[in-house]
């Protein structure tokens, strides 16, 4: 299925012409798409290095994770939607823009991880074998830097 | 020398030079300095919020100190000399940037309350670490420290814009 006609349609909706239009929209809504990064990343480190036995060692990994819960979600609330307003003022440029398809499928990937694998393993009726918590800290962190990463490829390319 | 002056002499030292010219060097100094201020700031902020009383009130401030701190730290040593590479290539367009002063003015703000909170507040923790709602000053300072970390990110981004 070829996505370039959503793309353009995105392009030519009254939101991406209102972001192109101004000189602050789009600084702005990136700056707040960074801060919101800056959050999400923040709680999946700090949850990230408990599991491999690094942090806040007082305080089961499941109930760590519940308290960073709330930071998590609504972090990546804001990302996903100033993230589409910044993709929609520059669609048709993200179709051509290698990093961003990269960006696009490790961010699926790292949020089916984050809601599906992860809370299979981090849990709070129990804790986590040594395997499983480490692979599963090793994965989430590669997967969210990646998307940071490739995010900011996509400006250079 | 004034100080546009040196900025210039730095922008043309071989590293600065060749941070400018190179493919990659630049864009991976770059993204590892925004991975590490997401790391430090972002870790740091879990701190924040416990000393603000808005998370991990069970926890003692101490214990979310003790297991944040090395990790902020590190993120922020590798972002500074990552900065200070990246400012190297670019002196003299970051020496005109308001956004660029902006930015080591908050940086500056964010270090002064960092040093005020050691100096007063962390000498009398004994008293007050296990309170889940921490006394004013420490509250001001958890406030104060998320607000300025937002402001060196936004001014930092904004930057480039202008560049």
């Amino acid at each position: 299925m070829d996505l370039l006609p959503f793309f353009k349609w995105c392009d030519q909706t009254a939101l991406a012409n209102s972001v192109r239009d101004s000189r602050f929209i789009f600084p702005i809504v990136e700056s707040i798409h960074i801060l919101a990064l800056t959050v999400l990343v923040g709680s999946v480190v700090v949850v990230s290095l408990r599991l491999l036995g690094i942090g806040l060692k007082t305080m089961p990994v499941g109930e760590l994770s519940k308290t960073l819960a709330g930071l998590r979600n609504a972090s990546l609330a804001v990302i996903l939607t100033t993230g589409f307003v910044l993709f929609a003022s520059e669609a048709v440029k993200c179709y051509e823009n290698p990093p961003f398809w990269i960006k696009m499928k490790l961010l699926f990937t790292a949020i089916l991880f984050q809601y599906l694998v992860f809370p299979l393993v981090v849990r709070t009726d129990r804790e986590p074998g040594r395997l499983a918590a480490t692979a599963t800290a090793v994965v989430s962190l590669g997967l969210w830097f990646g998307v940071g990463m490739a995010g900011r490829a996509i400006g250079f390319y | 020398m004034t100080i546009l002056e040196m900025c210039q002499w730095l922008q043309d030292t071989s590293i600065g030079t060749q941070i400018r010219e190179s493919v990659w060097t630049f864009p991976i100094l770059e993204g590892t300095h925004l991975l590490m201020i997401a790391i430090s700031v972002g870790t740091l902020l879990t701190m924040d919020l416990r000393l603000a009383g808005l998370l991990f009130k069970r926890q003692k401030v101490s214990e979310v100190t003790k297991a944040v701190m090395p990790i902020s730290l590190f993120g922020f040593t590798v972002m500074f000399i990552t900065g200070v590479f990246l400012f190297l290539s670019q002196a003299v367009k970051a020496y005109g940037s308001i956004y660029f002063k902006l930015k080591l003015f908050f940086l500056l703000l964010a270090g002064i309350n960092a040093l005020v909170f050691e100096l007063t507040m962390r000498r009398t923790i004994h008293s007050w670490d296990a309170d889940p709602v921490p006394p004013f000053r420490a509250r001001l300072a958890g406030i104060s420290g998320m607000i300025l970390w937002a402001g060196v990110i936004a001014a930092g981004r904004t930057m480039a814009y202008n560049f």
